[in-house]
């Protein structure tokens, strides 16, 4: 019977580690997708490298946008902080410019506006990892952009080293820890000190029995400690007095050690600013969305939109970028393009001229990452436009509408 | 006068009644007992305390750069005497040993150091130097210390949680100091323990979530430190006493509930 109940539970656990699939994301796909396109917007995400050694550099740049699209629901943006999401702190994060500046701490954001980010990061942890740039915001959460897998090559060893003011270089892999351990095990030390005095009848006397004694306990009041019955003696308050005349030392050795050692201190700084803004291009259209259907088998999502050419030159639809996703005309995208989408008709639009623009995305990450759902309160589509000049100049615009699922 | 000396002669009898019984030995009552109920106990009360702790003040016991001079003195030593002064009560009714307090906190700081080893260091790579867990065990001995000299809830509540306050501040500034110093970072000076909250990365953890000194206009002479304690002091006034709650009326009174059924 035993050995039966024995295989049973060997061929449960080989089931479930048989079948398991590894966790390598980050949830990106959990938040409800009209929020993700309603919220951030994330392009031209770059990394680098895909492999680094330990103690290497690897740079993440890219642009997050704060869609005037974002959802009431979520309360007005005030403070944001671009981060990087990663299995735990695999990376170090050693730089991190906003719009061209520094910026260590979170910042404040404003709807509508545009972040360009540079993230520079040295591996640590040896292994591959899944990596994506992040923009929190405060009251909303924390919104995930494209991600990329990097691998940290071993190198045998690695210190994270830090230079201070007074010229002390430290690793800060290890920076305070024997300090630290010695006076919290010192302490520790009292304490059981303390303990085995009071609770072992061989050290601190046989009135010391512990369970035995509630019999006696409950018996006297509880605001007198028992001296007369031999409850508690002058030799425990000695002892006592004795332990925590110990304790108090070494709260003044500890004291007069980290003044003398440490003599310079400052509190925790917080630098929290407003980034400079983007300078933006000129806006080279205005869009009217018309409609949006949704096909969930084949997951396609078509929309019409009326494009009225605003500048003083023929501009062309490039793409179209939402949440961490960005479709490229597929006329002119070469083989490496990830997401594509159809646009018809073809073509530049001339300045004053409206066009309508029939879009054809057909991919099936709209179903594979929630981008789109039948299930859900609000079933929309949102993100930007990104069209074109003949100089090269681009700029995005805002659509954002509901979108009719074919449900029959 | 006859009716006195009988009352003395009665209350004699009890005190010798009392002193046979605290030296009576029992069959099964033995040591052993003791040190099983020492021993099971310990991870029940480390559990607890870590538990309560975690969830009053849970980033600023875990990270150097959330251990700042405002925020910290208040939260945490009001966190983290709840379960001590439990303990406390418990302890001193049942074996008039004053111990709840050392007790809870030299079981804690196992349980952290347990968790902050293995599970942070050694399973997620954040570094100790990072992730150090606050003592609270000689602040511990001070709390039970107050409570033997004064035998009083009332008076260890108001001046063992002031001591508490202080020792738990004093006790873990040592530690905290090499974190404070400056240094130049980002184009910035920030402290170590600053750079660490910006190089380990927290993904789930945004920084505009830290809740640390951030300047006021209401500078208090410019003393910030101090008045956090006083009112840390104050704060952990309460938590002590809802510790006592907890101890009088989730654990004692129950259990003498269920011992007047047999």
């Amino acid at each position: 019977m035993r050995r039966h109940l024995l295989i049973s539970l060997l061929f449960a656990v080989a089931g479930l580690l048989g079948t398991a699939m590894v966790a390598s994301a980050h949830g990106e796909n959990a938040q409800e997708g009209f929020l993700r396109m309603e919220t951030v917007a994330f392009s031209n995400v770059t990394f680098s490298k895909d492999t680094i050694k330990q103690g290497e550099d690897v740079t993440i740049t890219g642009k997050a946008t704060l869609l005037d699209t974002w959802p009431k629901t979520l309360g007005e943006p005030s403070t944001g902080f671009v981060n990087v999401t990663a299995p735990g702190p695999v990376l170090l994060m050693k730089d991190r410019l906003v719009n061209g500046m520094s910026a260590p701490d979170a910042i404040f954001v404003k709807k509508g506006n545009s972040y360009d980010f540079k993230l520079t990061l040295t591996g640590r942890e040896p292994g591959r990892w899944h990596v994506h740039p992040t923009f929190a915001v405060e009251g909303a959460g924390t919104l995930i952009g494209p991600g990329q897998w990097v691998t940290v090559q071993d190198t045998g060893s690695f210190s994270n080293n830090l230079t201070l003011l007074n010229g002390q270089t430290v690793n800060l892999e290890t920076y305070g820890v024997g300090q630290m351990g010695i006076f919290q095990w010192l302490g520790f030390g009292l304490g059981m000190a303390w303990m085995l005095y009071w609770t072992v009848p061989k050290i601190g006397g046989a009135n010391h029995r512990t369970v035995s004694k509630l019999p006696v306990t409950l018996r006297i009041p509880l605001n007198t400690d028992g001296q007369d019955i031999g409850l508690i003696t002058k030799q425990d308050h000695r002892v006592s007095n004795l332990l925590l005349l110990a304790t108090i030392g070494l709260l003044v050795v500890g004291w007069v050690y980290q003044s003398v050692s440490f003599p310079i201190k400052i509190p925790q700084q917080v630098f929290r600013f407003t980034p400079p803004d983007l300078e933006q291009p000129p806006q080279l259209a205005k869009v009217v969305t018309k409609d949006a259907n949704f096909d969930p088998q084949t997951s396609t999502l078509v929309m019409n939109v009326d494009v009225t050419n605003t500048s003083k030159g023929p501009i062309t639809l490039k793409g179209f970028t939402t949440s961490s996703l960005t479709f490229v005309d597929q006329a002119a995208a070469g083989t490496g393009a990830e997401h594509v989408m159809v646009i018809s008709p073809q073509g530049a639009i001339n300045p004053g001229e409206t066009k309508t623009v029939n879009l054809t995305l057909r991919d099936p990450v709209w179903r594979d990452t929630r981008m789109i759902e039948v299930n859900r309160p609000r079933i929309e589509v949102a993100g930007q436009l990104l069209f074109a000049d003949s100089s090269g100049t681009q700029s995005g615009t805002t659509v954002a509408t509901s979108v009719n699922p074919k449900l029959i | 006068m006859a009716a006195t000396a009988q009352a003395i002669s009665a209350a004699e009898a009890e005190r010798q009644e009392l002193r046979g019984l605290l030296h009576k030995q029992y069959r099964w009552l033995d040591y052993k007992f003791d040190i099983v109920f020492w021993v099971t106990a310990a991870f029940v009360v480390g559990a607890a305390a870590d538990i309560t702790k975690l969830l009053f003040a849970g980033d600023w016991d875990f990270w150097t750069d959330w251990k700042d001079r405002q925020w910290w003195p208040i939260i945490s030593p009001f966190a983290f005497i709840i379960i001590p002064s439990a303990l406390q009560y418990i302890q001193w009714l049942a074996w008039r040993f004053p111990t709840g307090a050392t007790y809870t906190a030299v079981c804690m700081f196992l349980c952290s150091w347990v968790g902050r080893a293995f599970q942070w260091q050694g399973f997620v790579s954040y570094p100790l130097a990072f992730v150090w867990p606050a003592t609270i065990i000689p602040a511990g001995i001070f709390l039970d210390w107050v409570l033997l000299k004064t035998k009083s809830f009332v008076l260890t509540s108001i001046l063992g949680s002031m001591v508490w306050t202080l020792v738990f501040w004093t006790s873990n500034y040592m530690t905290l100091a090499p974190y404070l110093q400056p240094t130049q970072f980002m184009g910035h000076i920030l402290t170590v323990a600053d750079v660490q909250g910006i190089q380990y990365l927290r993904s789930q953890t945004p920084e505009y979530l830290r809740l640390v000194e951030n300047g006021t206009l209401r500078s208090f002479l410019e003393e910030t430190q101090y008045v956090s304690l006083v009112f840390g002091a104050t704060l952990t006034v309460a938590g002590y006493w809802i510790g006592q709650a907890i101890a009088r009326w989730l654990a004692i009174w129950p259990i003498g509930r269920f011992m007047k059924q047999f």
